[in-house]
């Protein structure tokens, strides 16, 4: 892949594997290989959309990449603010605790995420406290100022989260992980616990604070819809791998792999006058204890051949820019969207 | 509040004037005011609790002097109708004399009616110190000189029962509440780590509390409370009787809370500290044991009980606390006698005090249980 100098974080090879444990000596019987040799780079104040459906491996590999599991194998590259670049993998979490001021997290559920025996500003503030930025009336200022940021009331600092609804208090936990000014984050599934009006709203405050803080953003989704109105690029991911990775206009006209292509025609069309052509795809998602030989995709794939049921295909860049896993990715001409 | 994500400028503006957001407590209190038997309960400690504290207040004569002649008085009965049938305002009490069988030797009390005695309220007599501080000689309620007044009889050597009932519960509240608060942090804190860092020391901490568990707990009692020396002082002893009830009643509240962290540490928030770069003390302290803490009091409120019946069952059989201190199961000590306890069954009457103790807490622990996790996630 291009070592180009605005590259701010990249993944190589990511594996990140779960024993799975029986019996009474907890015997590790097999592997749940949740993310299985992932390899992606974001470019500096980019969106890249990572969309998978439920189970393979997108939430897992934004975790892996902030250190909340120590991953298996692989390499994790992140430029820091003053350009250097180091590789955090298998750094300590003491090494690590640095690096979380420039890279954060958004949460999924912001029901779950939020302590609810402490104050909204006790939460937002909690990064300021733990890192020593601010404290007393300096770090109250801040919060306040984060909560005008989210488009909160800072009058409401000293209440308690379950006074909020979802979406505020999705918002509150984007003011927490504004608060320590960070250049990368990673948005896992910030707007799918949320109702459809109020999504909107996050994801338009989401982009606003995006564009306007010169933010990094690694945006986990399951709704290619979502990913689509947001990102610059998408990766998409099958059971623990990329199987494709493009600019976002690429991916949805001009899609290279027959899983992005089945992914684009599930999309729900704004006209319901257009006829869906909807590709069904035959079988079961493959699991990842016990992934099949070949291309993982092939025994849903409706192009696949005997190949695919033999060699690995790599990732490579098919076209400038564009790439993809698949033997045929040079041949197929698939549909994208509206096609 | 439920979808209204948007911030309507008039709505903020009514809420900013009142600002109703509450504390914790506040919370907590609103919710267990509205269940009638945690008050109750509550009200049944805070009665036990004024009268031990001011017990020498509520006693008439002096608990701790002995008075001979007046050994094993049956309770007295208090009469407002004397034996005129003449109806009096002020009530009184005759005097208790005693006789013996002619047949038997047993002891026989009767009521001479031919003098009264009025009862008096607020009255000087036995000197005392309140709170162990303040000089005293008020009391609640007394009798006019020459006679006496025993509402639950008198023990073996002619003391008040409840007066000494009212002492005693100093010990056993005192003893419980201080054995519970050992276990408690005891307990909670492995519990807490037990929860938090899983696997090895999951293990090897949870083996340990069922080695503990698997005593019996009686002969254990015993055997430890049998190797106090009797030299020691009433103060050491009363830490070490608190210690040995400790030690077996941890295990319970571990085991809780390390099933309510092992839950919590799933959770976002609890990664989201580690996100933050929170140290394990922090994610403990700051997130775990608050959360837990509704947890902890409910097991507290629960915990106590047993503690007094186990003290009250030790004390009973003698090997718990010893006289100078007094107890409530060191009262019922002379019921051990079959014989004693048939001809002079009111000396059981401290019972009644464990009771409403035990219920009382019970009673509250029910109350908290619903009141103390006003944040529950929804």
């Amino acid at each position: 892949m291009e070592a180009s100098d605005n590259i701010i974080l990249e993944v190589k090879d990511l594996k990140q594997y779960f024993p799975i444990h029986t019996g009474f000596l907890q015997r590790a019987v097999g592997y749940v290989r949740a993310v299985d040799g992932v390899s992606f780079f974001i470019r500096e104040n980019e969106v890249l959309g990572l969309v998978g459906e439920s189970g393979c491996g997108k939430t897992t590999t934004g975790r892996a990449i902030l250190r909340l599991y120590d991953p298996t194998a692989g390499e994790i590259w992140y430029r820091k603010g003053n350009g250097e670049r180091v590789e955090i993998s298998h750094i300590s979490q003491k090494e690590m605790k640095p690096l979380r001021r420039e890279m954060r997290m958004i949460f999924q559920d912001p029901f779950s995420s939020l302590n609810p025996r402490l104050t909204v500003k006790d939460i937002i503030g909690e990064p300021l406290a733990i890192h020593g930025v601010a404290r007393g009336k300096e770090m109250e200022d801040r919060v306040a100022e984060l909560m005008r940021a989210v488009g909160l009331d800072p009058a409401y600092m000293r209440r308690y989260p379950h006074e909020f609804s979802g979406g505020q208090r999705q918002r509150i936990g984007l003011a927490r992980t504004l608060s320590l000014s960070p250049r990368l984050i990673i948005a896992d599934e910030p707007v799918s616990a949320l109702d459809v009006s109020i999504q909107a709203q996050v994801l338009n405050l989401l982009q606003e604070l995006q564009e306007r803080l010169g933010l990094t953003l690694l945006f986990i989704a399951h709704d290619l819809s979502v990913v689509e109105h947001v990102s610059n690029r998408i990766a998409v991911m099958y059971v623990g791998k990329i199987v494709e990775m493009a600019e976002t206009e690429e991916v949805l006209r001009h899609p290279l792999h027959p899983y992005t292509e089945a992914l684009i025609s599930a999309v729900p069309p704004a006209d319901p006058d257009i006829r869906l052509h909807r590709i069904v795809l035959e079988g079961e998602v493959a699991s990842p204890v016990h992934p099949p030989t070949g291309c993982i995709f092939h025994p849903r794939c409706r192009y696949a051949e005997n190949v695919c049921g033999e060699e690995e295909p790599q990732l490579v860049e098919a076209e400038p820019d564009h790439y993809v896993s698949c033997h045929f990715a040079a041949e197929l001409s698939l549909l994208g969207i509206g096609g | 509040m439920n979808q209204t994500d948007l911030i309507e400028p008039a709505a903020s503006a009514v809420l900013e004037e009142k600002e109703l957001h509450e504390s914790y407590f506040q919370l907590v209190w609103q919710r267990f005011k509205k269940s009638k038997p945690a008050i109750i309960g509550g009200l049944m400690l805070l009665m036990l609790v004024i009268l031990a504290f001011f017990s020498d207040f509520f006693s008439p004569t002096d608990p701790v002097k002995l008075d001979m002649p007046a050994s094993f008085t049956p309770p007295q009965r208090v009469h407002f109708v004397d034996s005129e049938g003449k109806f009096h305002l002020r009530p009184f009490t005759y005097l208790q004399v005693v006789e013996l069988d002619p047949t038997t030797y047993a002891p026989q009390w009767t009521e001479d009616q031919s003098q009264r005695y009025h009862l008096r309220f607020f009255v000087k007599s036995w000197e005392y110190k309140l709170l162990g501080i303040i000089p005293s000689r008020w009391h609640l309620y007394g009798v006019e000189e020459g006679g006496t007044v025993y509402l639950l009889g008198t023990d073996k050597f002619g003391r008040d029962l409840w007066g000494r009932a009212c002492r005693a519960g100093r010990i056993s509240l005192t003893l419980s509440l201080f054995a519970t608060f050992i276990s408690v942090a005891v307990g909670s804190v492995l519990g807490v780590v037990s929860g938090y860092y899983g696997g090895g020391i999951d293990n090897v901490l949870q083996r340990f509390v069922e080695f503990v568990q698997s005593f019996p707990q009686l002969p254990l009692w015993m055997a430890l409370a049998a190797i106090i020396p009797r030299t020691w002082d009433s103060f050491r002893v009363f830490v070490i009787m608190a210690i040995i009830f400790a030690l077996l009643g941890w295990t319970v509240l571990a085991r809780e809370v390390r099933g309510k962290v092992m839950a919590f540490r799933e959770t976002d928030f609890i990664l989201a500290a580690k996100e933050m770069g929170a140290s394990d003390a922090r994610i403990i302290f700051r997130h775990l044991y608050p959360n837990s803490l509704s947890h902890i009091i409910v097991v507290l409120t629960l915990t106590i009980p047993d503690i007094i019946l186990a003290e009250a069952f030790l004390s009973f059989l003698g090997i718990g606390i010893q006289a100078p201190l007094t107890s409530w199961g060191l009262l019922m000590h002379d019921a051990q006698n079959l014989q004693t306890l048939g001809s002079h069954p009111w000396i059981m009457s401290p019972v009644i005090f464990i009771i409403i103790a035990v219920l009382g807490f019970n009673f509250l622990g029910d109350g908290l249980r619903d009141a103390a996790d006003p944040y529950a996630i929804v």
